[in-house]
Order: structure tokens, then sequence, then C-alpha cells
């Protein structure tokens, strides 16, 4: 190595002295300083401006000045329009507060490119504590601020592309949703259209058969109705509260079917089942609660038609079961209608997997149907 | 025996109204007037006098049922009862309507409403139990069925 080239000026020397070290080309601590490929610089705080009195080669392969144009200047001449004021405030306050300091900040070479600096000042003080210099480090962090800066881009253009994709997402469902009620909207309104022409047709008509047979039609599609009217109430479309049905259809047949004698006895535990359930399980059920009404209460002998009609819906095990009992005059005679209402009740039961079975109450009758239900979720539906 | 109600109907639909209108008269009310849009509500609801008012969200004009219900609310000469297929749109303070039949209601269901409404209309509170498918707005519920 040439020690030559890299003598520092006379003024600058001393600070060896007072580091308590031989200088000279024998000196390992001067010499280590000057040959590390570590930045380093010392400045002298007792002089005006705190100026630079000792820079090492690789401080002069990084700022790419030379060593004539640094000594004797403030760090200052590092920083340039993009340095971040408030970096170069943190380490001034540490400089007059004499204590250490470890930033990265963006310097200036002597041809204007930029560099990340990890920069690291620290006071030397002598045995008296007395300050004496600064001793300052340099380190080219560039390219780790360049991924840093990539991957501050990489995560800024994620998220931007999460978010824009959650805004589609949520426009795409708010068209579903829309669609839905639009939907829901007009099946509603032609289950009501349906209604009301039956009722309108019934009134014309005088034939008390065809009447009582336009009657029990309105029941199914009002059973309907009600399925879809609760449906679309709760939160979750894809399931239904069948006990909440149960209470409904209940309440609707007997509070307006002018017949306040036949109490109601209703044990409804909540049981919620697939939305496409709903149908089969309440035409059923009011097939059953229509029937014994219709069937069940016939005049009794004092002239009175008082009755109790019970629903029971519980769950044990997996399965769910209805029970629709009467007190009436027993098993309803399969003729006419009521064997149309038989083959359906038949046939929903097989689209259902359910059991049916018909028992004698004595008095009255007592109808048990009991199918695999899936697994309940807590909580309410609606 | 408690007097009949009379009724205006705002709903776009002429079979529904009609319908509607059938059942008001068959239970022994009076139908006042029949309105398609929230302009022809309006103009009726100054010219006649109605106890109660079926109102409909979705007419003729767009959703303007809820107006419609907001401006008798201001003339305090009838009350109102909305009716529609589509009850998440009314909002949370229902304009101060008594509450909702939801479509689709049942003719039973409606009946018990119309005499439920006859009770709350001219001897509040109603004594009847509320109808399946009849929602009230959380006003009404306070006063005609406070939590037992």
């Amino acid at each position: 190595m040439d020690w030559k080239r890299t003598r520092e000026p006379a003024d600058a020397w001393h600070m060896t002295d007072d580091l308590h070290v031989e200088h000279g080309k024998g000196d390992p601590f001067a010499a280590a300083i000057r040959a590390t490929r570590m930045s380093m610089i010392i400045t002298d705080p007792r002089q005006a401006d705190n100026p630079i009195v000792f820079v090492n080669d690789a401080f002069l392969r990084l700022s790419g000045y030379e060593r004539h144009e640094v000594l004797g200047k403030n760090c200052r001449f590092l920083q340039g329009s993009k340095t971040d004021k408030a970096t170069v405030d943190l380490l001034r306050e540490a400089i007059a507060e004499k204590v250490d300091v470890s930033v990265d900040i963006l310097n200036y070479r002597k041809d204007g490119s930029t560099f990340w600096n990890a920069l690291f000042i620290s006071p030397v003080s002598n045995d008296r504590g007395e300050l004496l210099f600064f001793f300052a480090s340099q380190l080219d962090v560039s390219d780790r601020k360049r991924s840093e800066h990539r991957m501050t881009a990489d995560k800024e253009r994620f998220e931007k592309a999460v978010k824009e994709r959650t805004r589609e997402l949520e426009a795409a469902l708010e068209a579903q949703t829309t669609l839905l009620h639009e939907v829901d909207h007009r099946v509603k309104n032609n289950l009501q259209m349906i209604s009301s022409l039956i009722v309108m047709q019934s009134r014309t008509i005088k034939d008390a058969a065809t009447k009582k047979s336009l009657t029990t039609m309105l029941e199914r599609i009002e059973a309907l109705s009600t399925v879809h009217r609760r449906l679309y109430q709760s939160k979750d479309v894809s399931r239904f509260d069948v006990a909440e049905f149960a209470r409904d259809l209940v309440t609707d047949l007997l509070t307006a079917s002018g017949r306040a004698e036949i109490k109601s006895t209703l044990d409804l535990e909540p049981i919620v089942i697939s939305a496409e359930k709903a149908t089969p399980v309440a035409l059923m059920v009011n097939e059953l609660v229509t029937n014994a009404l219709k069937h069940a209460f016939k005049e009794k002998p004092d002239g009175t038609t008082a009755g109790r009609i019970g629903i029971k819906m519980s769950q044990p095990d997996g399965h769910f079961n209805i029970e629709v009992s009467d007190d009436g005059v027993g098993m309803a005679d399969a003729s006419g209608d009521a064997s149309f209402g038989m083959r359906l009740i038949k046939s929903l039961a097989r689209q259902l997997h359910a059991d049916i079975e018909w028992r004698d109450a004595g008095p009255g009758t007592k109808v048990v149907i009991s199918m695999p239900n899936e697994p309940q979720q807590k909580g309410n539906v609606s | 025996m408690i007097e009949p109600l009379k009724v205006l109907i705002v709903e776009d639909e002429a079979l529904l109204a009609m319908e509607l209108e059938s059942l008001v008269e068959e239970a022994g009310h009076s139908v006042v007037g029949w309105a398609t849009s929230s302009t022809e509500a309006k103009a009726m609801v100054d010219s006649t006098e109605a106890d109660i008012a079926f109102v409909d969200i979705h007419l003729t004009d767009g959703p303007t049922g809820v107006e419609v219900a907001e401006y008798i609310g201001e003339k305090k000469n009838s009350m109102v009862v909305f009716m529609t297929a589509n009850p998440k749109r009314i909002p949370d303070h229902f304009a101060g309507a008594i509450g909702v039949i939801a479509k689709p209601y049942t003719m039973n269901g409606l009946m018990s409403a119309l005499r439920y409404l006859q009770e709350g209309v001219h001897r509040p509170p109603p004594k009847s139990v509320l109808p399946a498918g009849f929602t009230l707005s959380p006003a009404f519920k306070t006063v005609w069925a406070p939590a037992a």
C-alpha cells in the first residue's frame, strides 16, 4: 500500500495523539482505519462548524470527492434536495446532544448521483469527559433500500389490486342481491295475484263443492305464500325455520276461520331446515292441519264442534319429527278431496324420505312424520 | 260494535287493488279511493277522508310509497299501513306508519289484520292478537303490543 497517497494534512494528525495511539506507518490502528472498506470520517466539534478532519479512502471512493475537497468542510455537503429533512434534524439533534445516532439517509456523490447511507455517528471524549471528535461510519445500503422500495411498491400494487378486486366483487354481490330482491319481489307479487284470482273466481261460484275445492286450492297456495314470506324475511335465504312457519299457519287458519271454539296446542322447538325442503314440508303440514280442521271436528251430538288441534315439532337424534293431532271424530274418511290430500301427503313424504304414520289417538287422530334432518346450527335464522 | 273503517288503497297492481277492495268491503268496511301513483295518492289524501291507507311501496311512478306515507303523516288525517312484497325497503322509522302487511298475505291474514286495525284505529290498543304476516312499526309496537 502506498501510505503517502493517504497521508493527512498536519492538522489532521493530532487526533491520533488524542486517541492515545501512535501515528505513522507502523501504527496498526491508523492503518486499519485507512485501509478498511468501511467508509469513515472524523470531525472536530471544537472547530467552527464541526469540520471534517479525517477521511479514509473508502469514503473518497464512496462519495467521489478528492481528499482536499472535503477536509475542513462540514459534512452537510453530502445532503441534497431529496434528503429527508426530518432525518437531518435527527442528526443535528444527536450532535448537539453529543450522543450516538444511527440513520439511513439519502446522500449525494460529487457527480450528483445519490446513494443510501447507513450512517453511524458517535462522539469521542477524552478521560476528562471533554468532547474531542465525532467518529462517523458510512455504509452504502442502496441495494437494500432499493429492495425495500421494491417491496413497498409491490405491496402497494398488491393492495391496490386487492382493493380493486374487492370493489368488483362487492359490485357483483350488490347486483346479485338486487336481482335476488327483484325476483323475490316478483315471486311474492305473483303468489299474491294467484291467490287474488282464485278468491275472485270463487266469489262468482254458486256450487258449494266447487267453491270448497277452490278454497282448498287457495289454502295450498297460501301455504306456499307463507313459506315465501318467511323465507325472505330471514337473513339467510337458504335456511327455513319450520316452527315459525307452523305458528303462522295455525294462527292464520284458526283466527280467521271463525272457529274460535277450536283451540290449538303448539309445542314447537325451533327447527331449521334447508330452503329446498321448506315447500314440501310446509305443504304437508298445511294438508294435515287443514284436513284436521275440516274433517275431524264434525258437529258433536251436543251441537258443538269444540276441539283441540296440536302440533308438536321436535328433533331427536338427527331426525325431525312433526306430530299433528286432533281430538276430533277419528280417522278422516278418505273420500273426494281428502284422497287427493292423502296422495299429496304421501308423495311429499317420499320426496322428503319421511316416514309417515296415522295413529288412532282415541279420541282423535295423531299423524306422525319423521324425516332425517341435517345438524342444527347454533342461533336463530331470523 | 266498532264502527267500520274508511280505507284508501294505494296499489299499482289493478288485480291486487280489486281483490283488496272486495275483501275490505266483505269485512264491512268501505273503500274511499284507489290510487296507483304517488301523485294520485296525494291528491286523494287531500280530497277524501280515510281512517286508514294501505300503501304499497312500489307504485307506477317508482318506489314512492314511503313518500306517500310521509305525506299522509304530515296531513294527520289518516293512518298508514304498508302492504309490500319488499318490507326491507321500509325505513326503520316506518315514516310514521302503523306497520306492514307483508305480501303475499293470506285471505285469513288480511281479514285478521282488518279486524286488528279496526280495533286499533277506533278503540286502541287492539284486543285481537297480532295477525301472522303483520309487523308493527317500533313506535306502534310500544303502544299496541308492549312486551308483557
